[in-house]
């Protein structure tokens, strides 16, 4: 193996690169784009298994969601694996997961969330009011919008390209986006009305809801 | 002004909150679902609920249609926590 990429000095960036292609579905992060700008002296033959290897330690850590112990578990295992990783090596990838966990699982859980999800809610309540003539007293009205819409993760995405320490693939991801602004999906504006009574009767059904998530939080 | 307020609610016959319905909806129907998401193609370990949220509105037509959502737990409890502050208002109102 080529002596740079036994180094753990790049390995922290291209973990960075392969989880914005990985998880957060960022297009662009290509093999070549990782090797030029972190290994450039490492020919692309050398690079591929390299790439290919990390790539599926860090899937199997993700898939696995895997807890500290797991962890050191099964990079240790992979440090003692033929051809597998150096403890400096293990040492990088252990602190990475530690630190992009959070983020990573909810860029997981974001993928498979396929239905559309609640965005925005505002509402307002609008009183009674009585005319002079009208002998009608109107009875209050709730009046709410749903913002309804796909999941808006790639919102969350450039934020996490400035915070990431790997300075160097903020240039070419740059020139890939076209600026700071990724659009997101368009929203669906529910407009609904409802009176004292409505307002009621989906309360219950909300109460019954929390109800039976209580049941599930609990302890086995 | 107000003198002509009061003649477009004669006129109308309907009280002048309800020029509104014009661009909302009537609940019909709420369902909703509790779920467990299990495992996934990217992520074997997921586990992660979710309340999955069905509505039956009606437009001032009267035309029915069917809105889905789905909201996480901590999104659904902002959702609870709403809903009671407007019962608590529309009650006092």
């Amino acid at each position: 193996m080529a002596a740079e990429l036994e180094g753990s000095k790049s390995l922290s960036g291209l973990l960075s690169g392969l989880a914005q292609d990985t998880f957060y579905g960022h297009p662009g992060i290509t093999e070549e784009l990782l090797r030029s700008q972190l290994y450039p002296e490492v020919s692309p033959e050398e690079f591929r298994p390299f790439l290919a290897k990390m790539k599926g330690i860090l899937k199997s850590i993700a898939s696995a969601d895997m807890d500290f112990n797991q962890l050191e578990a099964f990079l240790t295992a992979q440090t003692k694996k033929q051809g597998g990783i150096t403890p400096e090596q293990a040492a990088v990838i252990s602190r990475f997961w530690k630190s992009h966990k959070t983020k990573i699982r909810e860029s997981l859980m974001n993928q498979s969330r396929w239905d559309s999800g609640l965005r925005g809610l505002s509402w307002r309540v609008d009183g009674k009011s009585q005319s002079r003539h009208s002998p009608q007293i109107h009875t209050p009205v709730a009046i709410m919008e749903l913002e309804i819409g796909k999941s808006g993760q790639r919102t969350l995405l450039l934020q996490d390209l400035y915070k990431s320490k790997c300075k160097d693939l903020y240039l070419p991801v740059w020139s890939l986006t076209n600026g700071l602004h990724l659009e997101a999906p368009e929203s669906e504006f529910l407009c609904l009305e409802f009176d004292e009574l409505k307002v009621n009767q989906v309360l219950k059904k909300l109460s019954e809801v929390e109800e039976s998530i209580s049941t599930l939080m609990q302890p086995a | 002004m107000v003198g002509s307020l009061n003649r477009v609610m004669e006129e109308s016959g309907e009280p002048q909150l309800d020029a509104k319905s014009k661009v909302t909806n009537q609940l019909i129907d709420f369902q909703w679902k509790l779920g467990m998401a299990v495992s996934s193609d990217s992520c074997r370990s997921l586990k992660y609920p979710y309340v999955a949220v069905m509505l039956k509105v009606a437009d001032h037509s009267g035309q029915v249609k069917n809105k889905s959502f789905e909201m996480t737990i901590p999104q659904f409890q902002n959702f609870y926590r709403q809903f009671k502050e407007i019962a608590a208002i529309i009650e006092t109102v």
